[in-house]
Order: C-alpha cells, then sequence, then structure tokens
C-alpha cells in the first residue's frame, strides 16, 4: 500500500486531512459562502453537504482518470467542466426529487461550481493521484465540509428556533433568538466555533 | 498547416472528449429526471391555484397550450388550467412573468369563471430583496387584486388611494417601487391576452357573462 514519507497509508493520511488538518472551512476557510447562507437550519446544511460530497466524489474520479492526459493549458477549464456537468446534475436531482429544499437552497446548489474545496481537491489531489486515493479524499473532504456545516446549523438552528430536525428540543419558554436565522448569527457562529477550535489546536500543539 | 492541427488536436482532445461525456450525461439526466421536475412546477402551481379558487377542486390545463407574447415581445405558450368543482366551471389559473429587482417574478393568477374578476396571484419564484421587494408575497399587497375587475390596474403611491378598496388601482408597497410595478405590469401585459385567447377558443363569453 501506497505511504506518505511519514510512514502513513495515503488513505489513512487522505482521511485525516479532510477531517481535521484540513478540514476546508475551519481550517482552510474555504467553502463560506454556503457555510453562512444555508445554516440557519440543519436540514438545508446537510442537503447542502450531501451535494457537495457527491459532486466532489465525481469529479475527483472524473479528473484522476484523466490525469495523464493533462495539458496545463487546459488544465482548469477542464476541471470547471466536470464540476459544472456533476452540479448541474445534483440540481436537477433536487429539484425532481426535493423540490422544497431546491428552493430553500436557492442559488446555493449551482454556485457549488465555483466552491473553491473541489478545484482545490482535483488540482491538489485527483491530477496527481489515483482513482482509490482520489475517492478517499472527495469523501474526507466532503464529510468534513458536511459537519462544519452540520455544526453551525445544529447551534443556530436550535438558538434560532429552540428546535432541531424541526423538533422542539429547547423549553417553550426560551426566547427564540431571531438573529440566529440572520446573516448576523451566522457570521457571529462562525466566528465562535472558529475562535473555540483555534484554542483546541493550540492547546494540543 | 498540417502540423498545427496536429498540435491542436494533440492538446485538446481531451477537453473534445469531456465535453462530449459531460454533455451525454446532462442529456440523459435531463431526460431522465425533466417530467418529473415539469410535473413538480405544475404541482406548485395547481396547489397555489387551489388558495386562490378554494371552490375548485380539480384542475385539468387545457388540451392545446396558448400563444401569448411576453413582456420581450418573443411569443411564449403558455399552459391555463380550468378550474371546475364537481364538473362546474369556477375560474381558470395560468401564470404570469413580470420583470423585478433582482430577477424575473412569476405569478400564479386565477380569474372567475367568466374572466371578470381577478381571484387573486400568488408568488410562484421571486428573488426580490427579503423585507422590500419580497412583500409582493405579503397579504397586503396582494389582497388588493383579490376580488379586482380582471381588466388594467394603475400602481398609484402611499396615500393617493386606500388598499382596502377592491378596484383597478393598486397602491404600490412603500420602498419597493420596481417589485410592486413588475406585479402590475404582469397583469396589464397578460390578463388581454389570456382573456382574448380564451374568448377566441369560445371557452369565455365576449361580454360580460361567460
Amino acid at each position: 500500500m501506497a505511504a506518505t514519507p511519514d510512514g502513513q497509508s495515503v488513505y489513512a493520511e487522505a482521511v485525516a486531512t479532510g477531517l481535521w488538518r484540513e478540514i476546508p472551512v475551519f481550517r482552510m476557510l474555504l467553502g463560506t459562502c454556503p457555510t453562512l447562507a444555508v445554516t440557519a437550519a440543519i436540514k438545508p446544511a446537510l442537503t447542502m453537504g450531501l451535494c457537495v460530497i457527491f459532486v466532489l466524489v465525481c469529479s475527483n474520479i472524473m479528473v484522476s482518470l484523466m490525469r495523464k492526459g493533462l495539458r496545463p493549458h487546459v488544465r482548469i477549464l477542464l476541471f470547471t467542466l466536470t464540476i459544472a456537468a456533476f452540479v448541474t446534475i445534483a440540481d436537477l436531482f433536487l429539484r425532481a426529487y426535493q423540490p422544497a429544499m431546491s428552493e430553500a437552497l436557492g442559488p446555493y446548489v449551482p454556485l457549488i461550481i465555483v466552491n473553491c474545496i473541489i478545484i482545490w481537491r482535483a488540482e491538489a489531489r485527483a491530477s496527481t493521484s489515483g482513482v482509490l486515493v482520489s475517492i478517499v479524499d472527495a469523501l474526507a473532504m466532503g464529510a468534513g465540509f458536511t459537519i462544519a456545516l452540520c455544526v453551525l446549523a445544529t447551534i443556530r438552528e436550535i438558538l434560532g428556533t429552540g428546535r432541531l430536525f424541526e423538533i422542539q428540543v429547547l423549553p417553550k419558554a426560551f426566547p427564540a433568538w431571531a438573529a440566529m436565522g440572520m446573516p448576523v448569527g451566522a457570521f457571529l457562529t462562525f466566528g465562535f466555533v472558529l475562535g473555540f477550535i483555534n484554542y483546541v489546536s493550540r492547546k494540543r500543539s | 498547416m498540417l502540423d498545427s492541427l496536429k498540435r491542436f488536436a494533440q492538446e485538446s482532445w481531451l477537453l473534445v472528449a469531456a465535453s462530449l461525456v459531460c454533455g451525454l450525461l446532462l442529456a440523459a439526466t435531463n431526460a431522465a429526471l425533466g417530467p418529473r421536475i415539469e410535473m413538480n412546477k405544475t404541482l406548485k402551481l395547481t396547489s397555489l391555484a387551489a388558495n386562490l379558487l378554494p371552490e375548485a377542486t380539480s384542475f385539468t390545463p387545457l388540451p392545446e397550450p396558448i400563444e401569448v407574447q411576453g413582456l420581450d415581445g418573443r411569443r411564449e405558450s403558455a399552459v391555463v388550467f380550468k378550474a371546475t368543482a364537481d364538473d362546474r366551471l369556477v375560474g381558470w389559473a395560468f401564470k404570469v412573468t413580470g420583470s423585478g429587482f433582482a430577477d424575473k417574478i412569476e405569478l400564479v393568477t386565477a380569474v372567475d369563471a367568466s374572466f371578470q374578476k381577478l381571484a387573486g396571484y400568488d408568488v410562484v419564484t421571486s428573488s426580490e430583496t427579503p423585507g422590500f421587494g419580497d412583500q409582493i408575497k405579503d397579504n397586503y399587497y396582494r389582497s388588493q387584486f383579490s376580488g379586482a375587475p380582471a381588466d388594467k390596474f394603475t400602481l398609484v403611491g402611499g396615500g393617493a388611494a386606500n388598499p382596502q378598496e377592491i378596484d383597478s388601482t393598486i397602491v404600490a408597497i412603500s420602498g419597493a417601487t420596481i417589485s410592486s410595478t413588475a406585479v402590475v405590469q404582469a397583469m396589464n401585459h397578460y390578463l388581454p391576452q389570456f382573456k382574448e385567447q380564451l374568448q377566441q377558443k369560445g371557452l369565455i363569453g365576449h361580454g360580460s357573462n361567460p
């Protein structure tokens, strides 16, 4: 099995990178547009995360298969073409089977095309690695992104409505913080969670 | 010449092949999911129309779409739904499009059986600014159209008319003139065309009675 210079298997390294070392939203600050826009509730956040995982896996497979024929000047064009095709498929699927969710997410599903996480993984991993490693990398990065979205959405939905997955979790006497459902709530929650992650990282190091 | 063609093929064959594969994938997905997406749109339209014509128990599209002229002058084919209750005609429902502040505004509009009065409208899609333009979804604005004559509307500023009086004068939403205008403009543009087409097909009468 292929290994990194420090003896770790490439698969384990891909998982650790996606889920912690380079977790896209909290470490690399990538994909912050959907992170702020769709995390007012957990359901849209989860749907967005699953769409990104689908696009990441499919585009990584395709880029990895094409990697030997990639020319420097058409590289980005090929990545964009591949990503756009799979984002459109995800968008059509949502419109067909989850029309209400597709409407709730609005333009943010088509905007996955310009999500830097996907083009970053195509460039950094899929264009230089085999198909299997690229799939593991896509799953780990996608899971890291989805977890980040769900963490923010959980905090915002609970504090903003007192509910989670539309189930009442806080006493009805709790005054819902309407601001948590608005952009200000997104920025504040994101800031506090980032601060907490940085604090934990420094403590560990 | 041959060399440059050869070089072009060497450099771009992958891009051409990838475009072909992606194009085929998209075409196949669209062919498979297209009918379901259209069905979802129709379901949404008829469920909104059912709120406007609560008496109706069934919405049946006319066998042939109606040709109307869009705001940009192009011909559009529009589906008109016949609303019935126990085989009795209670109204008509169709979609009209306005040019909003951010993007197109799509409205489902319902009229009574004789096309004399507007039953009202509801918003199918809109990207208007929350808190401003998206007030076209609110009752304050929508209720001005419910029961109004299905004819030309005039938009006036706040204070120039009473918004609770149901007539052809519509009071604009404060701070959202473009969105208010878009709704009135869409009604004024499409209503006469739908009425004329339905009259030509003999589905409604030419006078005040069907």
